[in-house]
C-alpha cells in the first residue's frame, strides 16, 4: 500500500475507481453520524467493517486534504471530526475541479464566462437598460456602484 | 489536379464569413446546427486529404510499411511537391491525432470528475452546492440511463431574484434537452483537426448559449428577465480581468448575449427569405461552403481513385 498524502491516493482493497466518490461520501457520513471525534477504527466499525483499515485511513486523509474533515492527534493515532456535510463535500470537490481545469469551459458550458473590464462597463449599461421599466425590482438589491 | 489537392486544407477559411452571418441573422438554433455541421464536414475532408497526402508522399520512403505502388510516379504527378507535402503531412497528422485525442480525454475526465464530485448526493435534477462562489452549469448525462443534471452554487442563487433563477434553470435545461454538449464536442474536435476551423468553434459555443437563452426567454415569458439573470450572474462572477486592448476590444460573449435579449426576438423562421439582402448573402455564403466541402470531398475522392487505379490490390 503506497502512502501518499494528497487526494491522488488510491483506495486499497477491492474499491473500484468508479465508486470513489460514493466511498468518500459514505465515510464522511459515518464520521458525521459519530457526532464527535472518532478514530479510524470507529469509522470502520460504523461502516460495517467491510472496508480495509488502510482504505478507511486513505479516504479520511483525502477528505482531510479536501477540507471536509478535521483531525486531531490523540495518542498515536488521529481522531476525526466532520467539518462539512455531503453537500459540502460535493461543493469542495466541484470547486477543485472548476479551479483546476484550465480549459474546462470547453466541457462544462457555464452559465456565464469571465468578464474583461471593458465588458463589465458595457454590461452595466445594458443592465441599467434592462432594469428601466420598474418590473417587480422593488425588493431586489441594486448591484450598481 | 494540381494544387487543388491542397484545397481541403485551406477551404475551412471560407467558413468564417458564414459564421459571422449566421451568428447575426439566423435563429440561434439554426445557426448552431448549421455551423456544427459545416465544421464537421470541413474537418473530415481536411483530415482525409492530409491522410492521403501522407500516403502518397511517403510510401517510397525506406522503411515505410506502406506498399511502394501507393506513391507510383503517376500518383505523385497528381500531387505537386509530393515529397515535401508528404513528409510534412506525417507530423501534421500525428499532431492532429494527438490534439483530438487530448480533447476527447479531457472531455471524459472532466465529465467523470464532475459526476464523481456529486456522488453521495441525492439524485435530483438540480444539485445545489453550498459554495459562496457563484457558478452554474449543465452537467450532461454520463451514461445512457442517467439524466443530465443542473449544478448550481448557493452563491449564484443568492445573487438572483426568483424570476431570474427560473431563467437560469430554463437556460441550463435547454442545454440538457438539446444535447448541446454533443454539438460543442463536435465543434471542438473539428477545431482540433484543422486550426482554420477555430472561429467556427467559437461561433458554435456562442450560438449554443444564445439558443439556450432564447429557449429560456420563451419558457419564462420575458426576454428582459433572462437578460437580467445573465447580466447579474456575470457581474457576480466577474473577477474583472483587465482587457488586453480596451480601445479595440470587441464586446465579449456575455454583453452580446444580453444585448441580443434586449433587442427584438429573432424571427422564428429558421431562414431569412432569399429576396432580402441578408437572405441573399446567407445563401451565397452557404453555397460557397457547400462548394468548398464538395471540392474537398472531390479531391479526396480523386486522390483515392488515382491510388486505387495504380495499386494492384
Amino acid at each position: 500500500m503506497k502512502k501518499r498524502d494528497a487526494g491522488a491516493a488510491e483506495p486499497g482493497g477491492g474499491a473500484r475507481r468508479r465508486g470513489q466518490g460514493e466511498l468518500e461520501a459514505q465515510v464522511l457520513a459515518a464520521v458525521r453520524a459519530a457526532g464527535g471525534p472518532v478514530t479510524a477504527g470507529g469509522v470502520r466499525e460504523r461502516l460495517g467493517g467491510d472496508l480495509a483499515y488502510t482504505t478507511v485511513i486513505t479516504i479520511l486523509t483525502r477528505l482531510h486534504a479536501k477540507g471536509a474533515v478535521a483531525r486531531e492527534r490523540a495518542g498515536r493515532s488521529f481522531e476525526w471530526t466532520a467539518v462539512a456535510d455531503e453537500a459540502g463535500l460535493a461543493a469542495l470537490r466541484m470547486r477543485r475541479l472548476l479551479d483546476g481545469e484550465g480549459d474546462r469551459q470547453a466541457v462544462l458550458a457555464r452559465f456565464v464566462t469571465t468578464l474583461p473590464a471593458s465588458d463589465e462597463r458595457l454590461l452595466r449599461e445594458l443592465l441599467a437598460r434592462a432594469e428601466e421599466p420598474a418590473e417587480e425590482s422593488a425588493g431586489e438589491e441594486g448591484e450598481e456602484g | 489536379m494540381g494544387v487543388f489537392v491542397f484545397l481541403p486544407l485551406v477551404l475551412p477559411l471560407t467558413a468564417w464569413p458564414v459564421a459571422r452571418l449566421a451568428e447575426h441573422h439566423l435563429h440561434p438554433r439554426a445557426a448552431t446546427r448549421l455551423l456544427t455541421a459545416v465544421a464537421a464536414v470541413l474537418a473530415v475532408c481536411s483530415t482525409l486529404c492530409l491522410a492521403l497526402l501522407m500516403v502518397v508522399g511517403t510510401a517510397q520512403l525506406p522503411g515505410n510499411p506502406l506498399p511502394d505502388t501507393w506513391s507510383d510516379p503517376e500518383v505523385r504527378a497528381a500531387v505537386p511537391y509530393d515529397g515535401i507535402a508528404g513528409r510534412a503531412a506525417i507530423p501534421a497528422l500525428l499532431a492532429l491525432l494527438a490534439v483530438c485525442g487530448r480533447v476527447l480525454l479531457r472531455h471524459r475526465s472532466v465529465r467523470r470528475r464532475a459526476a464523481r464530485a456529486l456522488a453521495g448526493l441525492p439524485d435530483t435534477p438540480v444539485a445545489v452546492l453550498p459554495d459562496p462562489e457563484p457558478y452554474a452549469y449543465a452537467l450532461p448525462a454520463a451514461a445512457r440511463r442517467s439524466r443530465g443534471r443542473i449544478v448550481v452554487s448557493r452563491g449564484m442563487l443568492a445573487r438572483l431574484g426568483p424570476a431570474e433563477r427560473r431563467a437560469l434553470f430554463a437556460h441550463e435545461r435547454a442545454h440538457l434537452a438539446g444535447r448541446h454538449d454533443r454539438l460543442l464536442l463536435v465543434a471542438h474536435l473539428a477545431a482540433a483537426a484543422n486550426p482554420f476551423l477555430r472561429p467556427l468553434r467559437t461561433a458554435v459555443t456562442y450560438s449554443a448559449e444564445r439558443w439556450a437563452d432564447e429557449e429560456a426567454a420563451v419558457r419564462v415569458g420575458s426576454r428582459r428577465v433572462v437578460a437580467r439573470a445573465i447580466g447579474r450572474a456575470a457581474l457576480a462572477s466577474g473577477g474583472a480581468r483587465p482587457a488586453v486592448l480596451p480601445a479595440f476590444a470587441v464586446a465579449g460573449p456575455v454583453p452580446r448575449r444580453v444585448a441580443a435579449l434586449l433587442a427584438p426576438p429573432p424571427p422564428p423562421r429558421a431562414w431569412p427569405p432569399a429576396g432580402t439582402a441578408v437572405g441573399l448573402a446567407l445563401w451565397g455564403a452557404v453555397v460557397g461552403v457547400t462548394v468548398s466541402a464538395l471540392s474537398s470531398a472531390n479531391s479526396a475522392l480523386t486522390l483515392y481513385a488515382v491510388l486505387k487505379a495504380t495499386t494492384p490490390l
